[in-house]
């Protein structure tokens, strides 16, 4: 066993590599995933009738669909339909971003609706159109609120980037798979896996505090 | 056209069949087991000696910790290194079982500490043992307050027992990818493999929501989009 | 011939926070059919003492007596049929809110004293009667108000027949219109015979009620005598500052 995991310590600067890749899918993810999320949360809750029933429909397609059928749906189906080619990597991020951005856009709209509606009356009697004030106001401040929300869609996109290793995306997953093919320490290899993870879990969440320190506002708490 | 449809539906729905029953087969004792150790590792980490309290965390931090694939390739890949062989099956319904119960017993912990400690107070000045206040009168509280949570990790697990594939278990998904790959018709099949997860994950929706309503009491209501 | 039997004995009770002293030797004791009532300024410590007699917070030093009896609080049934006997009020209910009212007052009987469920069912709703509630023993304590609340919490502790109850501010978490349905209730108990022991603010009602009245202060018991000579002539001086304030705030509200 000792010679166990020494051999699986060898793979780890390989394995390491796939950290870089695992961020970069996880940043993607994250972004795409805010960008449209708060689109769609604003739809929701200021849109008319017809496209906040369309909006619910994404929604429920997105946190529905399992991700691995949803990787595979994309990267075998789609991308064949439409004849295009595209990388795993940028299936990846694409298929989290949009799973992503169904949770992140719930996220959002709960931030929004919890605003007092005196914030969008103010804004108006001081006579900014409702565009405006929904990007000058009523968004600061539910992006703040929605901080914490965040760092928990940080973490869950950050373990849910294992399962794009059934693309061959070569981040950590993939990585630790091929070291474990060739060393045989597949105990040893998975532990370190796992706790690469948490280590990256632990960071990120940390990161995200102090992002939450950075902007927060006095006497504006989300608990 | 419509007789090559008809004709791979003669092929398809068996395989999509098996692949829903095997689906079934992982998630109930899954969801069941992993309800079961979250409310007792919840209690433990609430109301157990440190002890325990700490054993109970330390599998919680790991267990949500580590991703779930990571953690089924240990279960199926990883234990033949100390001797135990288990099956594709066994070893998913461990790893589901194991990761889902670690995410329920922070529902169910959260639950636990949210209820106001008087009521522990006025159980005692009754009379009750802790035991018997815990049990009569904070669980059924908490676990009214953990329904939204814990539903959730449900609708998860249903969702992630397309792993499952991933350690050779065949259920749902892996009969998809082996039906498309044969007959290379991925967006077709991918397309009913999603909708039959919808279909399960919109139904027990629902049906959490009966549950919530049925249990409800004045007071412990959630305000439902 | 009168019986002066005393029913709790409270001997020299301490009891600290790390370094903070919050009961510095108080010494009490209720014959039965007394009424006392513990006044004091915030943190005298009148709510940590009611909490310390029926061991829901345990003492550090000092004896504990019912009836003759000191309790071994180590030995937990000991403890839970010690409990059952003294009956506790609290300042914010703490009405179980996953039961409805009837179910309240019915959940000790069947759990604690093992009674059968139709049994306990009869028992508790008498007691519902007794304080005006019966048409809302369905009701959960999310639907009732604060004094509905209070009055439920005082049928549920009057449910397990006790001996002594104890009162920790019944009425301080109550908007003042309500407060009269509780103060209603617990002159019936007194009236009933009921031993008691009372921390409050609400003055004219103690004074009506009291035959002692205990001034607390700093965790010390300060002065105490009948209620009379407490309120308007007492002999200590902290004691007359504290009661001509309260007396003064009272006669502001009333007239």
């Amino acid at each position: 066993m000792t010679q166990g995991w020494q051999a699986a310590l060898e793979g780890l600067p390989y394995i390491l590599k796939g950290v870089w890749v695992t961020l970069t899918v996880v940043a993607g993810a994250l972004s795409m995933g805010l960008a449209i999320g708060l689109v769609l949360s604003v739809v929701q809750v200021y849109g008319k009738r017809p496209l906040r029933k369309l909006v619910g429909i994404y929604v429920w397609f997105f946190r529905g669909i399992p991700l691995l059928v949803l990787l595979f749906l994309f990267y075998f189906g789609v991308l064949g339909f439409l004849r295009i080619e595209l990388s795993p990597f940028v299936v990846a991020v694409v298929v989290l971003g949009l799973i992503s951005s169904a949770y992140q856009s719930q996220i959002l709209r709960g931030a929004i609706l919890s605003l007092a509606e005196g914030q969008l009356k103010a804004a108006r009697a001081i006579g900014m159109s409702d565009t405006q004030a929904i990007i000058f106001i009523i968004l600061p401040q539910a992006m703040r609120l929605a901080l914490p929300a965040w760092s928990n869609e940080y973490t869950i996109l950050l373990k849910d980037s294992a399962v794009t290793y059934a693309l061959g995306v070569t981040e950590i997953m993939t990585r630790a798979n091929h070291v474990a093919a060739r060393t045989y320490q597949h105990f040893w290899i998975y532990i370190m896996a796992g706790f690469i993870f948490m280590a990256l879990t632990y960071a990120g969440t940390k990161a995200l505090q102090m992002l939450e320190k950075k902007v927060a506002i006095a006497g504006y708490t989300s608990r | 056209m419509i007789e090559e449809l008809l004709f791979i539906r003669q092929e398809v729905a068996p395989a999509m069949l098996r692949g829903l029953w095997m689906s079934i087969l992982l998630i109930i004792p899954s969801a069941v087991s992993g309800l079961l150790i979250g409310i007792a590792t919840g209690l433990i980490r609430v109301y157990g000696r440190r002890f325990f309290r700490t054993i109970a965390d330390g599998y919680v931090l790991f267990f949500r910790g580590f991703p779930l694939l990571v953690q089924l390739y240990l279960w199926y890949f990883g234990l033949p290194h100390v001797g135990i062989y288990l099956s594709p099956y066994t070893a998913a319904v461990i790893g589901f079982a194991l990761c889902s119960g670690a995410y329920h017993s922070e529902y169910v912990r959260g639950a636990l500490l949210s209820i106001k400690s008087g009521q522990m107070l006025a159980a005692k000045s009754l009379g009750f043992s802790r035991t018997g206040a815990i049990f009569t009168i904070i669980l059924p509280q908490a676990i009214r307050r953990a329904l939204p949570g814990s539903g959730n990790e449900l609708i998860y697990l249903i969702k992630y027992s397309s792993l499952a594939y991933m350690v050779t278990c065949i259920e749902l998904t892996g009969e998809a990818k082996i039906l498309a790959s044969s007959y290379f018709k991925y967006m077709e099949i991918f397309m009913i493999a999603g909708a039959v997860y919808l279909v399960l994950v919109s139904l027990t929706t629902w049906v959490l929501n009966r549950l919530e309503d049925a249990v409800a009491v004045p007071g412990f209501e959630r305000i439902r989009s | 011939m009168v019986a002066t039997d005393i029913i709790l004995d409270l001997e020299n009770l301490t009891k600290h926070y790390g370094d903070q002293k919050v009961l510095k030797g108080v010494s009490l004791s209720l014959r039965k059919g007394d009424i006392k009532v513990i006044i004091g300024p915030s943190g005298a410590g009148k709510s940590t003492l009611l909490h310390c007699i029926n061991f829901l917070t345990t003492v550090d030093g000092g004896h504990i007596r019912l009836r003759d009896q000191e309790i071994n609080f180590h030995r937990k049934r000991e403890l839970y049929a010690y409990r059952q006997k003294i009956g506790m009020i609290f300042q914010d209910f703490n009405l179980f809110d996953h039961l409805t009212a009837l179910e309240n007052v019915q959940i000790g009987l069947v759990r604690v004293k093992k009674l059968p469920k139709t049994k306990a069912r009869t028992i508790a709703t008498s007691e519902l009667e007794r304080v005006g509630l019966l048409e809302h023993r369905h009701k959960y304590p999310a639907e009732l108000s604060g004094g509905q609340k209070q009055r439920v919490s005082i049928a549920r502790a009057l449910a397990m027949e006790p001996e002594i109850m104890l009162l920790d501010e019944p009425t301080s978490s109550l908007d003042p219109e309500l407060t009269g349905e509780v103060l209603a209730v617990i002159r019936k108990l007194a009236a009933g015979g009921m031993t008691m022991l009372m921390a409050t603010h609400q003055i004219e009602f103690a004074a009506s009620l009291a035959d002692e009245i205990i001034f607390m202060e700093n965790g010390t018991v300060v002065e105490q005598g009948p209620a009379r000579k407490v309120l308007f002539d007492a002999d200590g001086d902290r004691t007359r500052e504290f009661c001509a304030r309260i007396r003064g705030l009272e006669k502001g509200v009333s007239s």
